[in-house]
């Protein structure tokens, strides 16, 4: 038993931990939704403000359509972001605590750099094209923001997987100036997450492309570069998922090996999947007239399948060390209603705005 | 004790401060703004007031950046200081409170989406949807105060959660009503300063546009005051609640705590400042200027610093009240700890710890850091500079009866010895060094020594026990502390701080009003 594991807290959790287990990946994947269009947003955008040749209009509409978006969707990645780290730090609190202390500042450091981030992406968004060539140079800061908080967050929930490195950290420094670089997982990991995000929003961009219902051109060409960026980086990205799996610690490699049905079933459907996603790209890219639909729904279930393996790897890593089954449960029921009740409520209140927006006419 | 300890030059509590005053700050503003915002924009289409209704637009535009950049980012920056700087404590709050968190995110969506709604709305839904979503806005906000009152008031007084552990005890506990009246005040006064602060900033358009700022302007003012008188009366109600709830609140405010008296006169002193100066635009909105703005965010930042910090200072030694110390050890836990010694509780002992300083610095990480710095806020230096090491062993033992309000220390002999070891280093002691001048030299001697304790006229007064002795006796006082009352350590100062001691006591005993102070 590693000495630096911190005691599991007294207290227990109000609900059984599966269901804190399925709120943590519901919100998550709703986060993830959230951040890809972000990031890989984001990345789209810089790849047009900063070209040099190729098809100018296209690359305009590009950038009009994508930095008009952008400052809802870092709203959505913050506020959905929220909740699956409160869920998470029910469960797993004291692995994270420990490693955001050994990271202190650059952990803090998400802070600023969310605030710089979201003020540049405003800056972009509302004085746009009056920015001039100051626009490159915004854009580029808020998406260096968020990759560089992304960063944080791959190597501080790398960290906290491995407490055996724990104490040589700190006893080394202790004013929280560490990064995991040393961490064999980091980079494939983030590698995975960031491409994710551009392939994501390649598709994501393509879906926009739909809503341009007067110009059949810009239609095919606006779906046509959002389907290139999604089959580029979603190629390169197998690989980069490879590399991940080899760079698994050994005992968890294996249960991705045959070691775990859970585990192995996961990793034979996501690749599947990503092969699946590859080949109905390529269909619509082909002719960019037919539906986006079966991909749309194939990229929200290999998401929701790198959820589950992104778990399964985070309970391979705390084997023995995390056993969430063993975490006292005193259910609160009438809390558990009033938070559901509410979410309805909310989401409700949310869609009927929202839809109310989206339904008028741009006067 | 469980976690390990960020050693921060300036001390971890600084940084949460700064940054949870800041992120008050902008999220009372965000629940009173958004009232601001349908109201004005709801008289501007009444009066068929174009002017008005543009300078409502503008500002929501301010407001719009202002709660989702600053606001929402600062709020989760809490989460990440909080976990950062008290691990222990912010594991406990989510076990009894996740659902109530949970719950507050979900206003929390309503009000990130009803925002960006409002503002993306101007042009495009009608006046009544529109004024809708301003509402939504609102009452999204507004709820989340709701539910983070309960959990901010139940850190400070948990009242009967510390028996029954049930999430509706600790929720609406004793000074929940008293602080959500001081908190609404306080949201209506910061957006009376939002108001004042865009009116004054607003480039000068036409006449109408200029009658639109007088309007704005004028009322803007009445909020705040009204905002802080009401902050004012509300206080009065809370400091009641909070007697009732820690018994011993009156010796706090009357210098148990050193630094407390001062923080309550900031305080004070910031909602008297802001009060005035919000009486200038109320009386002449016309010659309301930019740099009236600036003073006034500037006082109302007075304010909010000074309220957050006596609710800091009140909870010392606690960050739940009753229920878990600063350093992350449990009431329920100090029988063990006592028995057992520290270093059992001592998580992150450095394994290449060989002499007894260096196991001594485990413990001070552990046990003192999470207060204290060495040279930053709280430093331990000055203070170290002026013991032996004998000394060291001899308060460590004490220090739960230091005005300070620590938690004892429940080290064994060769702990104690250890963490004595190591504060009295050189490199961590500092200088004892004594100003030229005799009067303040006087007075460091006594801070140093007997300050920490005593006062002289209010808390553990000395005054009346000093009066009418002579130097003499106080000679052969320093030499019987501990006879007087256990509590109390041997004196061991050398002769040069002996001196300058004696000339304080000497001084106070003359009942000489320069040394009164404190
Ligand atoms: C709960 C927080 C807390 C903890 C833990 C704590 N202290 Fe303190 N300590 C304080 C505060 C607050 C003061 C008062 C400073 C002031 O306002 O003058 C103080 C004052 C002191 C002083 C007197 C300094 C002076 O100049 O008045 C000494 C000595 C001291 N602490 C030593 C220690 C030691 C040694 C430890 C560890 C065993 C420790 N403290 C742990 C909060 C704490
Ligand atoms: C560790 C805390 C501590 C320190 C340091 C300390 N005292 Fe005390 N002292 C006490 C306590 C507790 C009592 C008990 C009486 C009380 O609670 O008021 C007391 C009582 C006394 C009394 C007698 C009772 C009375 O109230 O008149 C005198 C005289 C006194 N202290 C003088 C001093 C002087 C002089 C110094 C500095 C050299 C000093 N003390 C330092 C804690 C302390």
């Amino acid at each position: 038993m590693n000495p630096y594991v911190p005691t599991p807290d007294v207290l227990p959790i109000p609900a059984t931990a599966p269901l804190f287990e399925a709120l943590l990946h519901l919100t998550f994947l709703v986060h993830l939704l959230f951040m890809n269009a972000l990031l890989g947003g984001g990345a789209i955008l810089l790849g047009s403000l900063f070209a040099r040749g190729g098809d100018r209009e296209l690359h305009e509409a590009v950038i009009e359509r994508i930095s008009k978006l952008l400052p809802t969707l870092f709203a959505g990645t913050v506020t959905f972001g929220v909740a699956p780290l409160l869920f998470m730090q029910t469960l797993y609190g004291g692995f994270f605590y420990t490693s955001s202390i050994l990271m202190g500042w650059p952990w803090f450091a998400t802070v600023p750099l969310l605030i710089v981030g979201y003020s540049a992406i405003y800056l972009n968004s509302f004085r746009g094209r009056r920015l001039g060539g100051g626009r490159r140079w915004a854009a580029a800061v808020a998406i260096g923001c968020v990759a560089l908080v992304g960063f944080a967050f791959s190597n501080n929930t790398t960290l906290m997987l491995t407490p055996e490195k724990w104490s040589r950290l700190y006893f080394a420094s202790p004013g929280g100036l560490h990064l995991n670089l040393g961490e064999a997982l980091l980079w494939p990991r983030f590698l995975h997450m960031a491409l994710g995000a551009v392939a994501v929003a390649g598709i994501m961009l393509a879906l926009l492309a739909r809503r341009e219902r007067t110009d059949a051109r810009l239609r095919e060409a606006l779906t046509r570069r959002g389907l290139d960026v999604f089959l580029a980086a979603t190629v390169v990205n197998i690989m980069i998922g490879f590399w991940y799996l080899l760079a698994l610690r050994e005992d968890v490699s294996r249960l991705f090996m045959g070691g775990s049905g859970h585990a192995t079933g996961l990793l034979g459907l996501g690749t599947a999947l990503s092969l699946v996603l590859l080949l109905l790209a390529w269909r619509v890219r082909v002719v960019p007239a037919r539906s986006l639909k079966p991909l749309a729904w194939s990229t929200l279930l290999t998401l929701a399948v790198m959820i589950l393996m992104r778990d399964a790897v985070r309970k391979g890593y705390l084997a023995g060390l995390a056993n969430l089954h063993e975490i006292p449960v005193r259910t609160q029921t009438l809390n558990l209603v009033i938070f559901a009740v509410l979410l309805v409520a909310g989401i409700t209140t949310v869609v009927w705005m929202v839809r109310r927006l989206l339904a008028a006419p741009s006067r | 004790m469980n976690y390990p300890v960020w050693e921060l030059p300036m001390g971890g509590g600084v940084l949460m401060a700064l940054v949870s005053v800041l992120h008050v700050f902008v999220a009372h503003l965000a629940i009173g703004g958004g009232l601001w915002l349908v109201v004005a924009e709801r008289s501007a289409r009444r009066r068929g007031d174009a002017a008005l209704l543009a300078l409502v637009k503008s500002q929501s535009r301010t407001f719009l950046l202002l709660t989702l950049v600053f606001g929402a980012i600062t709020g989760v920056g809490i989460w990440t200081t909080a976990a950062l700087i008290s691990p222990q404590a912010l594991l406990a709050l989510i076990r009894a409170y996740v659902w109530g968190w949970a719950m507050e995110w979900v206003f929390f969506i309503v009000e990130i989406a009803a925002a960006l709604v409002y503002w993306y709305g101007w042009e495009r839904l009608d006046a009544r949807t529109h004024q809708a979503v301003g509402w939504i806005y609102f009452i999204a906000a507004y709820m989340s105060l709701v539910i983070i009152n309960g959990i901010v008031t139940f850190m400070l007084t948990p009242g009967g959660w510390l028996e029954n552990k049930e999430f509706w005890t600790g929720f609406f506990n004793p000074t929940y009503w008293p602080s959500l009246a001081l908190r609404s005040a306080a949201a209506a006064a910061q957006a009376g300063l939002f108001v004042l602060v865009t009116a004054a900033f607003l480039k000068r358009g036409d006449a109408r546009a200029e009658e639109a700022r007088v309007w704005a302007t004028r009322r803007g003012a009445a909020w705040v005051a009204a905002g802080v008188a009401a902050f004012a009366a509300a206080l009065f109600w809370y400091r009641g609640a909070l007697s009732g709830a820690i018994p011993d609140w009156a010796d706090l405010a009357a210098g148990a705590i050193p630094v407390l008296p001062r923080v309550v006169a900031l305080m004070w002193a910031g909602a008297a400042a802001t009060f005035l100066l919000a009486l200038w635009p109320l009386a002449a909105p016309r010659r309301w200027h930019p740099a009236g703005a600036v003073l006034l965010t500037a006082s109302a930042l007075v304010l909010f610093f000074g309220g957050e910090w006596v609710r800091e200072a009140a909870r010392k030694p606690f960050t739940i009240h009753g229920y878990l110390y600063t350093t992350g050890l449990r009431v329920d836990q100090e029988p063990e700890v006592a028995a057992a010694g520290v270093t059992a509780f001592t998580r992150w002992r450095d394994p290449a710890a060989a002499t007894p300083a260096e196991r001594g610095r485990d413990l001070y990480r552990a046990w003192c850091l999470p207060c204290h710095t060495r040279d930053g806020y709280n430093a331990m230096r000055p203070f170290l500079g002026h013991r032996t090491e004998a000394e060291i062993v001899d308060f460590l033992p004490r220090l739960q009866h230091m005005r300070a309000r620590m938690p004892a220390w429940h080290g064994n002999a060769a702990e104690t010895a250890d963490l004595a070891a190591y504060l009295a280093t050189d490199a961590d002691r500092g200088a004892a060094v004594f100003p030229a001048d005799r009067d303040a030299a006087a007075r460091l001697a006594w801070d140093a020594h007997c300050g920490t304790c005593h006062t002289l006229d209010d808390y553990r007064p000395l005054r009346p026990s000093l009066a009418g002795n002579t130097r003499e006796d106080f000679e052969a006082m320093l030499d019987m502390l501990p006879d007087l009352a256990a509590e109390m350590p041997a004196y061991g100062g050398d002769p040069v701080e002996r001196g300058h001691l004696l000339d304080f006591l000497t001084g106070a005993a003359g009942a000489d009003p320069d040394r009164s102070a404190e």
